[in-house]
């Protein structure tokens, strides 16, 4: 490099030493001392193009330029700060918005789970297909006859999640706790980074371990290693702590359909005998395996039909029929999928719409920059005279593109930041994102790339064309000639045109979201949820023990509170509307003997107090429950209008029986109700029982360790304002136990509010790009439009001077903005035909293809083209045909 | 800038003036001007190259190494670069008087064939 430094500075002195050298020979051959320069300077010959000959030898000639187009280009971009900002900003948002969204991709859908080799591990459902229930969990019984009966899996765990009281050490507080088999952790590949993980051999009753998440360590016990070996309460039984998990271990995953949130505290799963003779009656279990390296999903599949039939034979006889109607049987699925999978639609459609977004900026500045073009023809011009290739200066002006898109892609990058903690934050917890979305250099070479494509999107063609400045017409004193304007508008049409069909992709999108979105607001949800207070009072077992117990703690609680000034009337429950549920099998009575008696799954609930009176639920046939149903009356059910046409088609479903299970004792309908929303909005309805909790609160509840009996729901209907009388309601539940959390104070419109965050957040979300998105085509075509008419000027001074109206021009105007718009509004229609397929997983009761929201959206936008071509029309009319004429 | 042809025609010259400054230098290093005498009076008069071209094949033989520079002092007492040959420039030489025989040859031959 110093070679080349020192022999280009001492070129000047070499060639001056050779011309004085061959001036000296010409002398010697007779010449005079003018001569015999002139002659050498002549034989010379080109000194200006020999050096720049030579500097090309030393330089690459390519890296010189591109060197050069790199400072022009940002000497150009400086000369027109108002351009370079609104192109820089434009072009970060979109790119800004599209990094921040793919890296949400990047760490939910295309990084793998954090267990070793994830792609083997495989979700293993049971199902009962011909009874509406295709996927659901596993039943104890069921898992080990399973697990026995297959082939085609190396290993096998199984977890069950559940809400539980932890006390000792700490505050009181509800957490969530998840049995786990012992082979779960080694399954996974997991170890806990203190301690041991559970041996087989304390996989059952009587061994009360437990293994502590990172975070609960950290935050309940300080992340002492002591707790090793010590003793934590757990529902006020005591479990002792064995091992810590590391700190991003986190299972069952979120976005699993379990309990809904990754378990504080791991114990054994532990089956106790009851629930390996529980046939038919739960199937909450869930179960994941790792396939056998040779085997594939396929293969595997196969193999479920026969292990199916083995487990149906297991069940005892009375049973079995069941089992075989409802077809049950045994389906895998790939654990990856169920943990992104309710969650990929939404982000697969986010990406597609940011991308429009930024195919619609794109073309924004593509636009620009022809108009750009345009003015600077001149320069072009005298470039090409003094001998720049076209291949010169198209390359020139990509520079250009280039560096506006880098700047807007590292701008756009440092938005994404902002942008990501904005999602992350608004998002609702029915949706599970990571909590932790990492910016990256990864994330950063995405956004780069894209600026990267950006340019060569908006910058080719302009540059093409601007580089084709014909020398004649330009230097000429107009300044313009007809037909490279002509084709300037052309393409400007043709990218206002892209604009408007991408828009209407959008558009189209966002608007059936909001039609989804307006039929769930409308659904009848079956109770009236205004002016009604819930809360949960959970009971640590080791006080209430006994269900008596339970049930007087409750039933003081109810009169106390039913009791208070403001309170119409209130009720105990174990679950509520739109809260989730359990799903119990019972079997309904046949209409004859000879009918078989097959079970079905409905939800069940048990109510103390006016429940269906709190919530406005109508009474459609007999009685409610009463205080004299108890242990000792006559034993009742009161069922929904679907579980009434369900099991009874055509009859009064008064006086039919129904049991629990197949074997339980029978009790009596005493009443129909109207249907509730359980679960979620955009879910059918389900059939429901409902039983008096007194009835239920016998030695039998005792035996079930597990469902939730100790937490039931107090619900009042106030005669105002509901959250005023929190504070009253809690006081009345101190004043019989103080130490007793009182959780989850909700009101019922809060509950609604929050069982539709998340197509809210979509709704939302979506709209906002579309607003974007219409918002930038607008200016598109308005600038597209205004341009015109410009570069028109002249032509239509000459057209109102031979005699055209001004409401002609207005029309003219007119007529090209909307004919841009509706070919557009064509272009979009068909693509969003082909394109909202993929939004279907999104919708609620409107179709991907709905006619009524093609209409609208197709309105709005030809009617938005049409007000944006007002100014440029207007100003078309106020053209006076003497200055155009004049203006060249 | 040059168009195409422009571009082939350089290309061809340069490639020729190449091979005749190694040439000239086999016989001792010399400076510039010397070279481009010795090359019009070693074709008799008949290759009349353009002088300043000189410069750019002698950069582009410095930086593939086939010739060396030197400071000097010239016939008249004047201060001179000296270019000589490098071990790999002979080599180049050898191999492109090789190839520029063939080359001659077979025109040569379709021009005049065997009678």
């Amino acid at each position: 490099m110093w070679r080349r430094k020192r022999m280009l500075a001492e070129l000047d002195e070499d060639i001056r030493e050779h011309l004085a050298k061959e001036t000296q020979d010409n002398i010697e051959r007779g010449m005079t001392p003018q001569e015999a320069r002139y002659a050498a300077v002549r034989k010379f010959g080109n000194v200006l193009r020999l050096k720049e000959e030579v500097r090309g030898v030393w330089y690459s000639r390519w890296l010189e330029q591109l060197g050069q187009d790199l400072r022009y280009g940002l000497r150009t971009l400086r000369k027109s700060p108002g351009f370079t900002v609104v192109a820089v900003l434009t072009l970060a948002l979109g790119i800004g918005a599209n990094t921040a969204i793919f890296s949400i991709v990047d760490t939910v859908l295309l990084r793998p789970l954090p267990f070793k080799d994830p792609s083997r591990l495989i979700s293993v459902h049971e199902g009962l297909p011909k009874m509406g229930y295709p996927k659901m969990g596993f039943s104890h019984p069921d898992f080990v006859v399973f697990a026995r009966e297959q082939k085609s899996f190396d290993a096998l765990g199984s977890f069950q999640s559940k809400h539980v009281e932890i006390t000792g050490r700490g505050e009181p507080e509800r957490i969530s706790v998840s049995r786990v088999s012992a082979s779960l952790f080694p399954m996974l590949g997991v170890q806990p980074i203190l301690g041991r993980s559970f041996a087989a051999e304390e996989d059952s009753p009587g061994h009360q371990l437990a293994i502590l998440s990172y975070g609960t360590w950290q935050r309940r016990y300080g992340g002492d290693s002591s707790i090793l070996g010590q003793t934590i309460q757990l529902d006020r039984q005591p479990y002792v702590v064995i091992g810590v998990m590391p700190r991003d271990f986190v299972f069952p995953p979120a976005g699993l359909d379990d309990i809904g949130s990754p378990a504080d505290i791991w114990i054994p799963m532990a089956t106790t005998s009851e629930e390996l003779q529980d046939w038919g009656g739960s199937y909450f279990m869930s179960a994941v395996g790792r396939l056998r390296p040779a085997v594939t999903l396929e293969q595997e599949r196969s193999e479920t039909k026969l292990v199916s039939q083995g487990i149906i034979d297991s069940y005892p006889a009375a049973i079995a029929g069941f089992a075989r109607k409802g077809d049950l049987s045994v389906t895998l699925s790939p654990f990856q999928d169920e943990v992104v999978g309710s969650v990929r639609p939404l982000l697969l459609v986010l990406m597609g719409a940011v991308a429009l977004v930024l195919l619609i900026a794109c073309a924004n500045l593509a636009t620009l920059l022809l108009s750009r073009a345009a003015t600077r023809q001149r320069e072009i011009a005298v470039r090409t005279a003094l001998g720049a290739s076209r291949f010169r200066l198209v390359r020139q002006m990509l520079t250009e593109s280039f560096l506006l898109a880098l700047g807007g892609g590292t701008l756009g990058f440092l938005l994404a930041f902002w942008a990501r903690n904005l999602m992350l934050a608004l998002v609702p917890s029915s949706i599970p994102l990571p909590s932790h979305v990492p910016l990256n250099s990864g994330i950063f070479a995405f956004a780069i790339g894209l600026s990267i494509l950006a340019a060569i999107l908006f910058g080719i063609i302009p540059a093409f064309q601007a580089s084709a400045a014909t020398m004649q017409s330009s230097l000429q004193e107009s300044g313009r000639s007809a037909t490279a304007s002509r084709t300037h508008r052309r393409l400007q049409g043709f990218f206002a045109t892209a604009e408007f069909a991408l828009a209407l992709v959008l558009l189209m999108g966002a608007g059936l979201l909001i039609r989804s979105f307006a039929k769930l607001l409308a659904t009848n949800l079956g109770f009236r949820p205004e002016n009604v207070l819930t809360v949960n009072i959970p009971l640590p077992r080791a006080a209430y023990s006994h269900a008596w117990q339970v049930e007087n703690f409750y039933k003081q609680v109810l009169e106390r509170v039913s009791n208070l000034p403001g309170v119409e009337s209130a009720s105990i429950s174990n679950d509520l509307p739109l809260n989730g549920y359990e799903m119990v099998s019972i079997t309904p009575e046949g209409s004859d003997d000879s009918q078989k008696q097959t079970p079905q799954a409905v939800c069940q609930s048990w109510l103390l107090g006016n429940y269906f009176q709190t919530m406005d639920i109508p009474l459609l046939e007999g009685r409610w429950f009463s205080l004299e149903d108890d242990l000792n009356s006559q034993q009742i059910a009161i069922v929904s209008l679907s579980a009434a046409k369900k099991f009874w088609p055509g009859q009064d479903a008064i006086g039919k029986r129904v049991r629990w299970g197949v074997n339980g004792p029978w009790d009596t309908v005493v009443g129909v109700v109207g249907e509730v929303n359980e679960r979620s909005l955009n879910e059918p309805l389900v059939p429901h029982v409902y039983r008096p909790f007194s009835q239920v609160a016998g030695p039998f509840l005792e035996q079930d360790p597990f469902s939730d009996w100790h937490a039931m729901n107090l619900a009042l209907r106030t005669k105002s304002d509901p959250a005023a009388m929190t504070s009253s309601v809690i006081a009345q539940a101190h004043a019989l136990d103080p130490d007793l959390p009182v959780t989850k104070i909700r009101t019922m419109t809060q509950v609604i509010s929050s069982s539709l965050a998340g197509p809210r957040f979509n709704t939302i979300l979506l709209g906002s790009f579309a607003g974007v998105a219409l918002f930038l085509a607008t200016i598109g075509i308005y600038g597209v439009l205004a341009y015109t008419v410009a570069q028109q000027t002249h032509e239509i001074g000459i057209r109102m001077a031979l005699g055209a109206q001004r409401h002609e021009v207005l029309q003219l105007v007119l007529y090209r903005g909307s004919r841009l718009a509706l070919v557009g509004v064509g272009i979009g229609a068909i693509a969003a035909i082909i394109l909202t397929r993929w939004m279907t997983t999104l919708l609620y009761g409107v179709s991907a293809t709905d006619p009524a929201t093609f209409a609208g959206v197709a309105t709005l936008l030809v009617a938005v083209a049409l007000a944006a071509c007002c100014i440029p029309a207007r100003r078309a009319m106020k053209v006076d045909p003497m200055v155009a004429l004049r203006y060249e | 800038m040059s168009t195409k042809e422009e571009r082939e025609r350089i290309e061809l010259l340069q490639g020729t003036l190449d091979l005749l400054i190694l040439r000239t230098l086999l016989l001792g290093p010399r400076h510039g001007h010397a070279i481009a005498k010795a090359i019009e009076f070693n074709s008799d008069e008949v290759l009349q190259v353009e002088q300043g071209s000189l410069y750019p094949a002698l950069h582009r033989l410095i930086k593939r190494r086939w010739i060396a520079v030197e400071e000097g002092v010239s016939e008249n007492n004047r201060h001179a670069k000296f270019y000589q040959l490098t071990p790999k420039g002979r080599q180049q030489l050898e191999l492109e008087t090789r190839k520029w025989d063939k080359l001659a040859g077979a025109i040569a031959r379709i021009l005049r064939p065997a009678e």
